[in-house]
């Protein structure tokens, strides 16, 4: 028996993690500090695989850190100025006992401040890391920006944060760069693809809220702090890859009036925030570059389709382009006018809510007029009167949708997620179906309904009406199944006759479906035992997928139907 | 007599003496037989001889200088007689006028007591203090100023003053950065991903100082969970839903409801007392009673207890001594045993060679079965990473569904009511992707009692 005894818990997992309460100790910070510095840092707590070990055979719960990680994080300037700063609370606090009111003024003159400009860079090396990392950081903005100001957090840091929000929804209206909206009952969620990255984000709605008790409201500050700094560093970059000034300047910048500086900058500042006027570019001629895409030669198929994407996107971002749209005053403003603005449409609204409305009520080339109330004393004839709803589906459905199924006091069709999506064999809801018909470019069945909904509309007296409505649809049915039987009589014309020959025309596309269809079927009963079982398996799960999106279609049709009949039952 | 000339002697030394011949000195008195000593010696010059004389005569002129300025003697007479022709009636009139009249005046004209004190009373003026006007280096000083004056002649810029101009000039700028706050709403911001970091010193001197920045570890750059940052409520929480989708939203939330309450019900009855437990009549005036009345019991249970010993006894007593016989043949019956075990064993093995056809099959079993397990727990690591994990004392606690019900849902966007808090969802969301620990609110704790004493003020009005 040679050498030392050998110690518990002083080599493998219990040297690898430390406890947080030592680690604390170790940086010589005091718990709050500790925290935030882990959350600038980007340090998170870890979960030992074998906690007896790592506890030093006690199986109490604690927070472990990794050792390494603290190890980094001695090495962090940050560190220091957090004791600064506990030195200047000690002072403040001290000359305010004495009521020594100069050195307050001196103490407070010298308050030290950190820069977090580091820490961003070494935690994103590359813009693109920051980018997909952005998704955070603007829910967090945004958020901190509706807060009042009443002291739950710093009102410099909801300045702070409208600001870089603002900005934010100026690049995605520059660079039309929005995808998707989604109106949840939660809030507005909203995806962009900026440099192809997919980036979401969460926005509240206004005077939403109610202050919850069980966050920690420090731990959100601190968040928050790291995002603002990200997130303008990630604006600054958006902003001059696009050519535009940073900070955004509105294109039709008044002069400046040295004595009347501040007030125009507020002003500036207001119009941005209205999301009404376009922004002043570093170079003057305001002439948008088509990106031309890089033509490669080794794929023809590819590329036609490529270039054929490209070409609907365009189209798409210019969807709302040459509309006039006029927002009532009960609609949320910022929310449309930020979504018709990034397909570019125009907005504007009545002067007393909001700076920046660019053309009146009374405007005859008003197209638009979005209004959410069950009805409105003065209508113009020439302009169409919607729901926003209409907006935002036009939005996720890609195309302008009709707006009959929008007007006003009709009651809406469901506001359906974008961010739903449907694989091979999952139930589709209707009115899916029907945007997706839309979007091919087909549309009779859809027609048949809204002048059916237009009717009902137009005429007061419903039970007629629906009668003949039914009457339509049964004679509609009627004539179909006529005329299918008339082309199947033609098909199998059996009229005796001799006609020249005619060369059998083989439909190719035809013969090499079927051809596939029996190479599949041989390729199947070829299959080994083993392959056949786990074929079988995956059939059968398709099968029952289907089979589970028609029970839903069929609830979904009974559901309907007995809306319908209570409808019916009401009216009468 | 003697006691008479030592009592003279006496008063003589005590000071403010006056001596009626001045030039009597009183250490003659004392000392009444001149002493005799040889003057060869400069020792006793300086020790013996009398030099009164000078000195008084030294301070008296030191005194009048002092006081007059200069020797009397040498002074003219009318600087020192006046003639008195008595006090002229009329300024002293005019004194008593100006008296009555201005007394404010006068006495404010009068220096003050304590500045008479402090002036200089000598009119001998102080010596100079020569060294007060002299130079240190004054001579090298003015070498090295006419030196300059050539070489500026000349338009050579001395060293000192090159550098001076070379040095950048400072940046007024950098201090109020670093005073700016990290949440000012107009601060700057600049182009961080765009020029690759310079680095301006040198590296060596950056990192012995501990000015450069430590690498940041690879691995701190992964994400602690894999889920979304954002996770997109279900379709059934569209404000104005598809029906089936809001169905689909409700039946989940209610689930969950429901497993809640099968929880708290479970935990229910495990708290739950028997009700034969629960104190009747009968057993209240048992325990009221106890130990006055039972006696037949415990003889029974005296005489349980006896049993008891017995048994007890007994078995210490079976443990006898083995003869040598029983050794010797349990010894042969282990050797028996292990023989036996040991040819079964050969055997086994030997008709295992005629098994192996299923040995085989069992082995694939075993493989197949370890392979399953492999795939399971591999699959079971991929869902662990999307899960909250254990960080600290608490468990993660999923938030409530947000839901409306089918009479909640507003029909228009205008009436529409936000379900839930979107910080709470944000916070909550942290947590889930291990960001930060799920944590209570720490609880105040008073260190001191609070203690309340009615005013007496308030007292009297209740």
């Amino acid at each position: 028996m040679g050498g030392l005894q050998k110690k518990k818990f002083e080599r493998g997992a219990a040297t690898n993690y430390i406890t947080r309460n030592r680690a604390r100790k170790k940086l010589m910070l005091s718990l709050p500090d500790f925290r935030r510095l882990c959350i600038l840092k980007g340090i998170y707590p870890h979960e030992p695989k074998h906690k007896k070990k790592v506890n030093k055979g006690s199986t109490a719960p604690r927070t472990f850190y990794l050792m390494k990680d603290i190890r980094f994080l001695l090495h962090e300037p940050i560190v220091g100025k957090f004791r600064e700063y506990k030195i200047f609370v000690r002072k403040l606090k001290k000359a305010y006992g004495k009521t020594e009111w100069s050195t307050v003024e001196r103490l407070r003159e010298n308050k030290p401040t950190y820069k977090l400009d580091h820490i961003i860079k070494e935690r994103y090396p590359s813009f693109i890391d920051a980018l997909r990392d952005i998704d955070d950081a603007l829910c967090m903005c945004f958020l901190f920006s509706t807060f009042a100001r009443t002291g739950k957090c710093h009102v410099q840091t909801i300045q702070l944060c409208r600001r870089l929000t603002v900005e934010w929804m100026n690049y995605v209206i520059a660079s039309r760069s929005l995808r998707k909206v989604f109106i949840s009952i939660k809030g507005i969620y909203y995806q962009a693809e900026v440099m192809g990255q997919l980036i979401t984000w969460l926005v509240p709605y206004q005077f939403s809220h109610d202050h919850p008790t069980d966050v920690d409201y420090r731990v959100m500050a601190t968040f928050t702090e790291f995002y603002t700094t990200l997130l303008g560093f990630v604006n600054f970059r958006l902003y001059h890859s696009l050519n535009l000034l940073y900070p955004p300047k509105v294109c039709r910048a008044p002069k400046l009036i040295p004595g009347l500086q501040s007030i125009l900058l507020f002003l500036i500042e207001q119009k941005l925030s209205a999301l009404s006027a376009s922004l002043a570019r570093v170079v003057s001629s305001a002439e948008e570059e088509e990106a031309e895409l890089d033509q490669f030669p080794e794929d023809m198929e590819k590329m036609e389709a490529r270039e054929k994407e490209q070409k609907q996107q365009e189209a798409q971002r210019k969807m709302f382009q040459g509309l006039k749209f006029f927002l009532n005053r009960e609609v949320p403003r910022e929310s449309l006018a930020f979504v018709i603005r990034c397909f570019g449409g125009e907005v504007s609204w009545d002067k007393s809510i909001c700076i920046g409305s660019t053309y009146d009520v009374t405007d005859e080339t008003i197209t638009h007029h979005i209004v959410d109330r069950p009805n409105i004393d003065k209508q113009y004839i020439n302009r169409y009167y919607i729901q926003p709803q209409w907006v935002y589906d036009c939005v996720n459905a890609k195309i302008l949708l009709p707006v009959e199924d929008y007007f006003i006091g009709v009651t809406l069709p469901p506001h359906l997620s974008p961010f739903v999506e449907e694989k091979e064999g999952d139930y589709v809801p209707p009115e899916k179906l029907k945007i997706m018909a839309l979007q091919r470019g087909e549309n009779p069945g859809v027609n048949e309904e809204e002048e059916e909904d237009e009717e009902e509309e137009e005429d007061d007296n419903a039970d007629e009406e629906e009668d003949d409505e039914e009457e339509e649809e049964e004679e509609a049915e009627e004539k179909n199944l006529k005329e299918m039987e008339d082309q199947r009589s033609q098909g199998k014309s059996l009229q005796v006759k001799v006609t020249p020959g005619k060369v059998k025309v083989e439909n190719p596309a035809r013969l090499e479906q079927e051809e596939k269809a029996e190479e599949k079927r041989l390729a199947i009963m070829m299959m080994k035992k083993k392959e056949k079982y786990l074929y079988d398996k995956i059939m059968f799960g398709k099968k029952r997928k289907v089979r589970e999106a028609n029970k839903l279609a069929a609830k979904r049709k009974a559901h309907d139907d007995a809306e319908k009949a209570k409808k019916k039952k009401a009216r009468k | 007599m003697a006691a008479a000339r030592r009592l003279k002697r006496v008063a003589v030394s005590q000071p403010g003496f006056l001596t009626l011949k001045p030039s009597l000195d009183p250490s003659d008195l004392v000392s009444g037989r001149r002493k005799r000593v040889n003057k060869n010696k400069k020792k006793n010059w300086n020790k013996h001889s009398d030099i009164n004389d000078v000195e008084e005569f030294l301070e008296d002129v030191r005194h009048q200088e002092r006081t007059t300025g200069g020797l009397l003697s040498e002074k003219s007479d009318d600087s020192l007689f006046f003639l008195d022709v008595g006090q002229p009636k009329k300024a002293e009139q005019k004194a008593e006028e100006s008296v009555e009249g201005k007394k404010r005046k006068g006495k404010a004209s009068r220096p003050l007591r304590i500045d008479l004190i402090l002036q200089h009373d000598s009119l001998v003026p102080p010596a100079k203090d020569v060294l007060s006007y002299q130079q240190p280096n004054a001579k090298k000083l003015r070498r090295i100023a006419q030196k300059a004056e050539q070489l500026a002649a000349k338009g050579v810029v001395p060293r000192r003053q090159r550098q001076l101009l070379n040095r950048r000039p400072v940046d007024r700028t950098a201090k109020k950065s670093a005073t700016e706050a990290n949440n000012n709403p107009d601060r700057e911001y600049y182009d961080m991903w765009g020029q690759e970091s310079k680095e301006s010193a040198d590296p060596w001197y950056l990192q012995q100082t501990g000015k450069r920045q430590v690498k940041r570890p690879e691995k701190l750059n992964e994400k602690p969970s894999v889920l979304p940052a954002v996770e997109v409520i279900a379709p059934g929480g569209s404000y104005n839903p598809d029906f089936l989708s809001h169905q689909a939203l409700l039946q989940e939330a209610h689930d969950v409801e429901v497993k809640k309450q099968k929880q708290e019900e479970k935990l229910e009855r495990q708290l739950a007392f028997n009700k034969e437990d629960k104190a009747t009549e009968e057993t209240v005036l048992r325990e009221q009673v106890e130990g006055l009345v039972e006696e037949e019991n415990e003889d029974e249970e005296a005489a349980a207890d006896d049993e008891e010993e017995d048994v007890a006894v007994g078995a210490i007593a079976l443990s006898e001594k083995k003869t040598e016989r029983q050794r010797k043949r349990e010894r042969a019956e282990k050797i028996k045993e292990q023989q036996r075990l040991a040819d079964r064993k050969q055997t086994d093995q030997q008709q295992q060679l005629f098994q192996l056809r299923s040995i085989k099959a069992s082995i694939r079993q075993r493989e197949q079965k370890t392979k399953s397990n492999q795939i399971k727990r591999k699959a079971k690591q991929e869902a662990q990473k999307s899960q909250p994990r254990r960080l600290g004392k608490l468990k993660f606690q999923p938030q409530d569904l947000e839901v409306q019900l089918s009479n909640e849902l507003a029909g228009s966007l205008r009436r529409l009511k936000p379900e839930g808090s979107i910080l709470k969802d944000r916070f909550k969301s942290l947590q889930k992707r291990n960001l930060i620990e799920p944590r209570d609110r720490a609880k105040f704790k008073r260190r001191l009692k609070v203690k309340y004493v009615e005013k007496r003020a308030f007292k009297e009005i209740t």
